[in-house]
């Protein structure tokens, strides 16, 4: 067995010393209890219990933590009045000897109402230098215990809270053929290097709990990974935390709003923009093929599926303005959802624009269109003039997704845009498969996705925790949030690999425009601009250019046109 | 003598040259010719240019001229098209292009830099300077009760970041 550090873990008292390495790697399981207890005499101190006052062997950690526990709870129970004979009439021998002063404190709340208990159970106070640990395991059925079926954490697969999982079966204390029974409180032991492993374990258990119904067990699951995710630092503890507060929501059945002032996740979007490459990436190679696509146009179109506050459009207006043979008659059109307060704020990113646009000399021309979903704009809502006289483009950046939430309608917007006849298409998705109807497949993969996602925040390179990288993690967190927690129409961020979108494209009658090169060399130097250049990569695939965070892709731009087009 | 001859003829020794001067012709005051001050310092990198903007009150007015910026920012690249210019002067002038982007850029991209970067890294330096521009256009949409208050403009901040080298 190899040499662990034991971090005692739930168990109140248990405060989360760890046990000397002078332990000699044994485990936390009590039974072992039976194979050497009476030979040791001089058994290692723990070191760090020492030095409060404390003498306990480090071989019996697991068990002094476990009767700790027990005696918190006990005294968590009992009656009123009940305890204070502990403070008057008790004689205390030794408390220094962590474990039998425990032991004989919960004699002593044993003692009244003793009928159910196994006769061995030791009885005296005394100063017992070696309790039998092998009989307390067996046989704590007392009254005094709750159902602790929330503790059962056996349910976690692999060696992720149980190291020995077998041992701890055959230790006699079962009550394998019902949990609810369990019949001792089981210690859980985080080890410390590999609670990282321990938390993606437990949060996939919780996943399958939640899928199988079982909320009791994913509610005590949740409160675990609360636990394991304090352990953790940097990245895995904000994703374990975003992970385990949307489990809970879907848990408790608490969907998260969607009251949220859309201004607000404006703002938030604004932060992420600022923070990390992802949206510059997007917004650089949609351009940048938008460009292309409108080489030698005189007048111009984009219809932007949300606009925001129009952070792509000054530099594809500057781009413009540059042309050799000078810029086209710009017109853009920007969709964007209702505002609670009513005002435009579709209006006034227009105005922006108008002003840029007036600055550097472009001619320019904005509509506004507010709908609640993209199905509600009509082709000839747009004003969109024939292709001869007008080039047009359509840009969307994360909002396709959403579609998916209500069927047939991706459809029917696909087929909208076939009958605008876009010289171009240009999509931005995240490169994940979030809509997966099964609820652990994309737990998982969400799991895995977001935490690339996090990691790759982490290393960007800031080295305090600035107020954008929080306003960039709660940006993350909703849609994890929104992924996990929320189901059916609400759950709106259904993402879709490329692979899938190329599918879903193609038969929907569009064949795919290679983005050049042109837009790499561009997206690699943005990226070799972000201090946490040596993470981040570009990849081309296919055609389609991917963002992602070492070996992960997290975003793909992709351009389309017409599959009847030349 | 006849050496002194020619020199006397072709080549005047030095000190006859300094002698001649204080006689006949003022010192030289390269502040008296400012074109020719202005072809010196267009050809400064950076650094010394902000420097020599110290020398004295001239030389700051010079060195404030956008056009020296201007070949700063173009240096390593071809003459850029007429439009450009009246663009950049709209959206700010060369020297706020040059220390809020070109500046940055060039020296970021320094490690992974390749030659026929150069063109590009302006085209992305303009790209970024534009939207910075747009930020700060800012205007009425900050009065709308958003939540965070802040209506400084931050999209270039990721260029002010220190490097993790």
């Amino acid at each position: 067995m190899k040499r662990e550090h034991q971090q005692i873990c739930g168990a109140a008292a248990a405060g989360g010393y760890g046990s000397s390495s002078g332990s000699k790697g044994e485990s936390s399981s009590t039974n072992k209890g039976k194979l050497w207890g009476e030979d040791r005499d001089s058994g290692d101190m723990d070191e760090l219990l020492g030095v409060l006052g404390y003498k306990v062997r480090s071989s019996d950690m697991a068990d002094v933590a476990k009767k700790l526990e027990q005696l918190e709870m006990v005294m968590g129970t009992a009656q009123e009045g009940g305890i204070s004979h502990l403070a008057s009439d008790t004689v205390h021998y030794n408390p220094s000897d962590l474990s039998s002063w425990v032991q004989s404190m919960l004699t002593e709340f044993n003692s009244p109402a003793t009928s159910n208990l196994d006769p061995v159970f030791p009885n005296s106070d005394s100063n017992s230098a070696k309790p039998r640990q092998q009989q307390i395991v067996g046989s704590n059925q007392s009254q005094v215990y709750n159902d602790d079926s929330e503790y059962d954490l056996r349910a976690i697969p692999g060696v992720a809270a149980y190291p020995q999982p077998k041992r701890i079966k055959t230790s006699g204390n079962d009550s394998s053929s019902s949990p609810t029974e369990s019949s001792a409180r089981p210690v859980v032991l985080v080890d410390l290097q590999e609670a990282g492993v321990q938390l993606v374990h437990t949060l996939m258990a919780c996943a399958e709990a939640v899928q199988q119904e079982n909320l009791k067990l994913a509610d005590a699951l949740v409160k675990h990974i609360g636990l394991l995710a304090a352990s953790q630092a940097g990245a895995m503890r904000k994703v374990a935390t975003c992970f385990a507060e949307a489990l809970a929501r879907r848990i408790y059945g608490v969907y998260p709003q969607d009251s949220l002032h859309p201004s607000y996740t404006d703002v938030l979007q604004m932060h992420f923009y600022e923070t990390c490459p992802y949206l510059k990436f997007a917004h650089f190679t949609a351009n940048q093929a938008i460009l292309e696509a409108f080489a030698t146009a005189k007048k111009v179109h984009v219809i932007d599926f949300g606009l925001k506050q129009g952070m792509q459009w000054p530099a594809l207006m500057q781009a413009l303005a540059l042309r050799p043979d000078g810029p086209p008659a710009f017109r853009l059109t920007g969709i964007g959802p209702p505002q609670p307060d009513n005002t435009d704020a579709l209006q006034q990113v227009g105005w922006k624009l108008a002003q840029l646009a007036e600055t550097i000399g472009v001619e320019f021309e904005f509509r506004g269109f507010i709908a609640n979903s993209l199905a509600d704009i009509e082709p000839d809502m747009l004003g969109i003039r024939p292709p001869e006289v007008e080039t047009l483009a359509v840009n969307s950046i994360f909002e396709l997704h959403r579609l998916f939430a209500q069927p047939g309608v991706i459809e029917k917007v696909l087929c909208s845009i076939k009958t605008m006849k876009p010289k171009i298409l240009t999509i931005v998705e995240e490169e994940a498969n979030h809509n997966s109807p099964v609820f652990v497949d994309r737990f998982n993969e969400a799991l895995h996705y977001y935490s690339s996602f996090f990691d790759s925040l982490e290393g960007s390179g800031v080295a305090t925790p600035s107020q954008d990288l929080v306003m960039s993690e709660l940006y993350l967190g909703r849609q994890i949030c929104n992924v996990v927690a929320c189901e059916g129409v609400e759950r709106v961020e259904r993402h879709e690999t490329l692979a899938q979108w190329r599918t879903r494209m193609e038969t929907s009658g569009f064949s795919p425009v290679h983005l050049g090169s042109n837009a790499y060399k561009q997206a690699s130097m943005l990226l070799a601009l972000f201090a946490g250049v040596d993470g981040y990569r570009v990849e081309e695939n296919d055609g389609c250019l991917m963002l992602g965070w070492h070996t992960r892709p997290l975003i793909a731009t992709s351009a389309w046109q017409l599959a009847t087009a030349e | 003598m006849v050496q002194n001859h020619h020199r006397g003829c072709h080549h005047q020794d030095h000190q006859e040259i300094v002698r001649e001067n204080k006689e006949k012709r003022p010192k030289f005051f390269i502040n008296d010719h400012v074109d020719i001050l202005i072809e010196i310092l267009k050809r400064l990198d950076c650094r010394s240019l902000c420097v020599a903007a110290s020398v004295c009150r001239l030389w700051c007015t010079i060195a404030r001229n956008d056009s020296l910026w201007e070949n700063l920012c173009f240096r390593h690249v071809s003459p850029p098209p007429s439009s450009l210019r009246s663009v950049v002067l709209a959206l700010g002038g060369y020297k706020r292009l040059y220390m809020g982007c070109v500046r940055p850029v060039q020296s970021r991209l320094g490690r992974v830099r390749r030659a026929s970067w150069a063109r590009d890294e302006v085209q992305l330096s303009l790209s970024l300077f534009c939207v910075d521009y747009y930020e700060r256009l800012g205007g009425g949409s900050s009065s709308n009760g958003r939540l965070v208050g802040e209506s400084s403009p931050s999209s270039l901040m990721f260029l002010c970041k220190p490097v993790n080298v």
